[in-house]
């Protein structure tokens, strides 16, 4: 049967074709789907999955992965960090009917007709510590604690609440330069003792202690979406609107069940209430003008030509369509 | 199943080609002085009629499109050298006057005859058919240059050293090439010329009789009628000779021969598209979000393969097919 039988123009892109494209740019640009603190130029290893780049990316000598302020430990007298990463490992998409993955139970694993699916997984890592290196570095910190506060009440002291709460203000943002310049002393000549690896990274202003790594713990989530488009009207608006529209989400292997069950509800509604409906699109913003497009060109011509999606349901009966593991788009071109 | 497939149908195809047909003219005009001689131009046309037909042999059909000219006008003025006669004087003794002969000159005009311009525009009308198919082919730039005398290589040279077409790539393109099949030019179209001119001379001889009114517009109609129907006698022996052309898939006649081959050649030679093997889809970015330092990286750019490329016609629409690579 002809692609065009109900409209002028047709369009259509197969989902491993998009599958394709992704697993290029994750290839070609890995620093947009790759976070982690800078240790990982150094340690690529300790990455939860090992990245797979495109030689020109090696070659170029390009970062294959953001950096990222190591993960604050907070309340710590100096600025302390641990190293961390995520990692979006895959993303796949999956038009009607189910070819590129199942889905899992809970979505019906199969595909119902013009539905599409998403799966997307992300991995993350985190450094954690060991008892030794805690164990070693807490009498440090204490005897910094004390210095702190000891500083503090040498250069500030009285009864003055205002001046007090201030200098508190900044010594713990960092801008109280002496103490701080004295602490991160200490910290620099006593820690190498004790400790090996502590490194310092320079984000933004003040220096970060990102204690030494040896593994990460890693663990990764997948996620499953199933959605469709549909038309509709918005009330007290003209015309038809295309509505994105999610059918069901699963994040597999939460646990406990209530807090996935938490954690879905939570994500489903931010995009049906939050998400969805900004990505709303009306008939009208849909409709190319191509005399107004040839006329940027220079070219002038008599008629008004327009490129316009064809109607649902009098022309197709979905548009786009999704169906045989292709997105499928109708469209008519109209001289008038 | 392709990856992308894009499909337009003969519908669309005809009103594009309606569109392009109405908005097509020309204009042009000049004159210089040769010392002798003026001589000038001033031409005006457009393009009228004509349709489009896509075939299941996977060909495209552009029948009888007809180039139409408003103004055909040449002019050519002389300037013949100034000849002067008279003008002396004889000197006569005292106390008689001088006697002074008037001068009297001719051709002192520039020029000093014409311009005298002639309009051909109502005697001349052209009619172009056209078949042919459209080819995707790869450009393999790791390919060496075949030894020997090569006529392509010749005109690309010539087309790129007069930045015409774009130089020849130095990696892989996919090439999208018009390769012309069947030409039919017909640099007289007498059953166009004939046609106009009968229906010019009526059309001022009924408005001058009758000035207005729905019974002149009624006799105008009828004229307009018989009028096609003399443009399709006089057409009938060359639909004869297209439908010839078509049938054996040559061009009969020298000329339209002539014209096939020229085509042909410049059809094999010049692509009219040119997309990338591996495609662009990022370009190559500045990014100071890359690194805590901020400074500057400049990431690659983003490019997919295309392993296959095709475009087939068939009787009811275009179709083109990629696919990206793994």
């Amino acid at each position: 049967m002809p692609f065009t039988d109900h409209s002028d123009l047709y369009g259509a892109v197969h989902d491993e074709g998009i599958n394709r494209v992704v697993r290029h740019i994750m290839r070609q640009r890995p620093s947009l789907f790759n976070y982690a603190t800078p240790v990982f130029h150094q340690r690529p290893e300790l990455f939860c999955q090992k990245i797979d780049v495109a030689d020109k990316v090696t070659k170029a000598g390009n970062p294959i992965f953001t950096e990222q302020e190591p993960l604050p430990i907070f309340g710590t007298p100096v600025p302390m960090g641990l190293n961390f990463c995520v990692q979006f490992t895959d993303f796949q998409i999956d038009f009607h009917p189910t070819d590129q993955f199942e889905l899992p139970p809970e979505l019906g694993s199969k595909l119902q007709p013009q539905r599409m699916a998403v799966r997307a997984r992300a991995c993350a890592g985190l450094d954690c510590p060991p008892k030794e290196l805690i164990d070693e570095l807490v009498p440090i910190l204490e005897r910094l604690n004390v210095a702190q506060r000891k500083l503090f009440v040498d250069e500030i002291g009285g009864d003055d609440k205002e001046k007090r709460a201030a200098a508190a203000q900044r010594i713990s943002s960092g801008t109280q330069d002496a103490p701080v310049a004295s602490i991160q002393r200490r910290v620099s000549v006593a820690a190498p003792n004790v400790t090996t690896g502590i490194t310092t990274v320079p984000p933004r202003g003040r220096d970060v202690f990102v204690l030494p790594t040896r593994e990460l713990m890693c663990f990764c989530l997948e996620v499953y979406a199933v959605a469709h488009f549909e038309w509709g009207t918005v009330p007290g608006f003209e015309g038809q609107w295309l509505k994105p529209r999610v059918d069901g989400i699963e994040i597999v292997d939460i646990a406990p069940t209530p807090m996935e069950n938490a954690i879905e509800c939570f994500v489903m509604t931010t995009l049906r209430l939050g998400i969805l409906p900004r990505l709303i699109v009306p008939m009208e913003k849909m409709v190319l003008d191509v005399t107004a497009m040839l006329q940027e060109q220079g070219l002038n011509v008599g008629q008004q030509i327009t490129l316009e999606p064809a109607a649902v349901p009098g022309d197709v009966p979905n548009n786009p369509a999704i169906e045989q593991n292709e997105i499928r788009a109708f469209i008519n071109l109209n001289v008038s | 199943m392709a990856h992308l497939t894009v499909a337009v149908s003969e519908g669309a195809i005809k009103k594009a080609f309606e569109v392009l047909v109405a908005n097509i003219a020309w204009e042009k005009q000049d004159s210089g002085d040769f010392g002798p001689f003026t001589a000038g131009y001033h031409i005006k046309g457009h393009l009228e009629g004509g349709d489009v037909d896509l075939r299941n042999d996977g060909t495209i059909r552009v029948k009888e499109l007809d180039i139409k000219w408003d103004k055909l006008e040449v002019s050519l003025g002389l300037d013949i050298p100034e000849i002067c006669v008279g003008g002396g004087c004889i000197n006569m003794p005292w106390p008689i006057p001088d006697i002074c002969l008037p001068e009297v000159c001719v051709f002192s005009d520039d020029p000093d005859i014409g311009p005298i311009a002639l309009d051909f525009a109502a005697f001349v009308a052209q009619e172009v058919s056209f078949t042919g198919s459209i080819d995707a082919r790869y450009f393999n730039a790791s390919l060496p240059v075949p030894p020997g005398f090569n006529p392509c290589q010749l005109l690309q040279d010539v087309l790129i050293d007069n930045s015409i077409i774009e130089p020849v790539p130095d990696h892989n393109q996919w090439q999208i090439f018009i390769n012309p099949q069947t030409v039919d030019i017909d640099l007289f179209d007498f059953p166009d010329i004939v046609g106009d001119l009968i229906e010019d001379a009526l059309t001022a001889a009924i408005t001058a009789i009758i000035p207005g009114g729905w019974v002149r517009d009624l006799i105008l109609a009828i004229i307009g009628g018989i009028a096609d129907l003399i443009r399709f006698v006089l057409d009938i022996p060359d639909e004869i000779d297209e439908w010839l052309s078509d049938l054996f898939n040559i061009s009969f006649g020298l000329l339209d021969f002539l014209t096939t081959l020229v085509l042909d050649f410049f059809g094999n030679c010049v692509p009219i598209a040119r997309i990338d093997d591996p495609f662009e889809i990022m370009p190559a970015e500045d990014s100071t979000s890359v690194l805590l330092s901020g400074a500057t990286v400049t990431l690659v750019p983003v490019a997919i393969p295309i392993p296959s490329l095709t475009i087939n016609v068939n009787d009811v629409e275009m179709v083109a097919t990629a696919d990206v690579g793994g």
